[in-house]
């Protein structure tokens, strides 16, 4: 249960994002092609499979977050997304890995709002110790969605704050009980992360 | 948490909306390279309204654009509820239900997926265009439609399998449809004829169509952007009959007539570029086994000599889509490509490209073991799919070729190729490898007519992952014969 001062304090933040971002009026710098972010995320995580009729439960932990790569224009990065979380449940620690080809576009240049999305793999460790006791690594397609604030967007370093959605379509799941089919994860992320361009 | 969850959403909306109105116009310098580009060559430029790219060009309004994609989405859903579909009741209750279960498989219909969804995305694609955005800001909007409408435009769970294809189809067929329209608009005409050409225009991208004539840039007079008049441009429409063969004997069924049209806009093979869909290639057939069987789009994303080998490379995004009585297979690629324009004799040139590349997601009819006939499938009426679906989904990589000779500037011989490997993550589980050959040849009559036949092959290899890795094979033989009409 979060305390209510901590829940007004996170609600003023957010609504101050705008204003703080527009009344930034820092000159814009050399611009470098560089464009890399590094920052960590709380994660939460929902499993789903087609047919199997389980109501897989929402689990939670900490992740950390990077990206690397070009920028095409001053609205539009494009490179590569890592994703690493990390969750435990009864039967013991199981990690994820999501690496994607991603593209972030901020409408407005001045403005910190953002949006990101791509595709790639994701890789998941010991996954099926949530059915069983045999730890097992299974890949998976991966796409990831998501948004932002970034603050200072002109400059050379800022900070982001970030709201992001991992998918992750494992095919079969090897458990005890035998396969489970059709199985796919989904990874939302809420996070901070400095942007250094 | 309701309160922090409610306040969250209009701190983000209100703060994308003040960013909106607080949009400060970019000055044509800040204006993306694609765009100064067009800038810088397009004669006519109007700089007095550095809104605009250039005169003919739409006015940039970011905010506007994905306001459309959402505006696209209602009207989806609003259409969705008058035909009576279960779907399309959403309630706010709905729409935390899907985001609180993520994004799933589908069951849905193999064409409502592959040609659907990527049809609905090319509108959110070209909100994007229509607004005055360039090719990859407009990709965001169709992201952005496609997110929106997966999570919020309908009560089942959001589709992994639609968002890839409504983006990455909605891009393809986006881009190919807004040139297509800028080729039919004629933005010197006047009165009737600049109305009907307009119109023209927009039954292809009704979007771009619509904003045109809600602003009152159908009726201005100016130059076409630059950025939309290819290099060079030529078509072949082919009218005939298709004999295809089955597993068990080869032509038995009769023939069925098929109207297929080829395009090229510019030309993969020359020139350095950075201005996505400069140049790509179209293929569309009506008939030949269902109704609308193939769809082809090939669109170079960039493209540069090697050296002065006369080689040159490209990245290329390319559309796949068939869909006959025989088979069905559809797919989203990035590949990398290599080919060569060489002239063979003064009139008659050989014009190859090769290529390689990752299908992002792919989808093939595919039949459980042990089952040789598609049952039929229920009918849910107008409630949502539930299966059993019969075609698998997943990632893998493809490779392939393209030649043709030509005379003249016409086709004598076309040779088309391509080999793709998915890798099933839904549906039956199994490693598909897919092979698709067809070979052309015309012979020119007079003028723009000619005949032709062509004789083609699909062949499928399904590795199944069962305990004893049971593999099975299809193929099915076709031959064709037909008039073409090329112009160039």
């Amino acid at each position: 249960m979060v305390h209510p001062m901590r829940r007004l304090w996170i609600c003023v933040l957010l609504w101050l994002i705008p204003a703080s971002a527009a009344a930034q009026n820092a000159p814009p710098e050399d611009a470098s092609k560089l464009w890399v972010v590094a920052g960590a995320a709380s994660g939460t995580l929902r499993g789903h499979c087609q047919d199997c009729g389980a109501d897989f439960p929402f689990r939670h932990g900490p992740g950390v977050v990077g990206n690397g790569g070009y920028r095409i224009s001053p609205r539009l990065d494009v490179g590569g997304d890592v994703f690493w979380m990390q969750w435990r449940n009864d039967s013991g620690v199981i990690q994820a890995v999501a690496i994607d080809a991603v593209a972030q576009f901020r409408p407005w240049v001045s403005k910190g709002f953002f949006v990101k999305g791509g595709a790639g793999m994701a890789f998941v460790r010991n996954w099926v110790q949530t059915m069983g006791p045999n730890p097992d690594d299974s890949k998976a397609l991966a796409v990831v969605f998501g948004t932002g604030w970034e603050f200072n967007p002109k400059g050379r370093v800022g900070l982001q704050l970030f709201a992001t959605q991992y998918v992750g379509a494992l095919g079969d799941l090897q458990t005890v009980n035998g396969p489970i089919s059709d199985v796919t994860g989904n990874f939302w992320t809420l996070g901070a992360a400095i942007v250094i361009r | 948490m309701w309160f922090c969850r409610v306040f969250v959403l209009l701190a983000v909306l209100l703060g994308s909306a003040r960013a909106a109105t607080a949009q400060e116009t970019p000055p044509v310098a800040q204006v993306d390279q694609n765009q100064t580009q067009s800038v810088q060559v397009q004669p006519g430029v109007n700089t007095t309204n550095s809104q605009r790219a250039c005169d003919a060009c739409p006015l940039r309004r970011v905010g506007m654009s994905f306001l459309q994609a959402t505006g696209i989405n209602v009207l989806y859903g609003l259409g969705n509820l008058a035909r009576g579909e279960v779907t399309a009741r959403i309630t706010p209750k709905t729409w935390w239900a899907n985001m609180q279960q993520g994004m799933v498989w589908d069951l849905n219909d193999f064409a409502v997926n592959q040609i659907g969804h990527p049809y609905q995305g090319s509108n959110y694609f070209d909100a994007g265009r229509a607004n005055g955005l360039n090719f990859y800001e407009s990709a965001a909007v169709a992201a952005f439609g496609s997110a929106t409408w997966e999570f919020f435009g309908e009560t089942n769970h959001a589709s992994l399998n639609d968002f890839i294809n409504t983006t990455l189809g909605g891009i393809t067929l986006g881009e190919m449809m807004h040139r297509a329209g800028w080729l039919i608009r004629n933005t010197h005409a006047t009165g009737k004829r600049r109305l009907w050409s307009e119109i023209g225009a927009t039954a292809v991208d009704p979007i771009t169509g619509m904003n045109r004539f809600a602003s009152g840039d159908a009726s201005r007079v100016s130059d076409k952007p630059q950025e939309f008049v290819p290099a060079s441009l030529a078509s072949v429409a082919s009218v005939g009959g298709l004999w295809r063969g089955s597993q068990s004997s080869a032509f038995s069924a009769p023939g069925d007539p098929f109207l297929e049209v080829d395009a090229y806009y510019g030309d993969t093979n020359s020139g350095r570029s950075n201005i996505p869909y400069d140049a790509f290639w179209l293929r569309v057939r009506f008939g030949g086994g269902s109704a609308f069987s193939e769809a082809r789009v090939r669109g170079r994303l960039f493209g540069q000599p090697i050296g002065n080998s006369g080689f040159q490379f490209s990245v290329i995004q390319t559309y796949n889509y068939q869909h006959n009585d025989a088979y069905s297979t559809g797919s989203q690629a990035i590949d990398a490509g290599i080919g060569k324009t060489c002239q063979v004799t003064d009139r008659t040139t050989f014009w190859f490209l090769g290529w390689a590349g990752l299908t992002v997601l792919g989808a093939v009819d595919s039949l459980p073991l042990g089952v040789t006939e598609k049952p039929d499938e229920e009918d849910t009426g107008h409630g949502p799919d539930t299966g059993p679906r019969f075609y698998d989904y997943g990632p893998g990589s493809d490779f392939g070729g393209l030649a043709r000779l030509a005379h003249d500037g016409r086709d004598l011989a076309m040779f088309f190729y391509v080999g793709r490997h998915l890798y099933s993550l839904d549906g039956v589980r199994a490693n598909h490898f897919l092979q698709h050959a067809r070979v052309d040849l015309i012979l020119p009559l007079r003028g723009p007519l000619g005949i032709g036949t062509s004789v083609e092959y699909f062949h499928r290899r399904s590795v199944y992952q069962d305990a004893a890795g049971s593999i099975r094979t299809y193929h099915y033989p076709q031959v064709r014969g037909y008039f073409t009409w090329s112009t160039r």
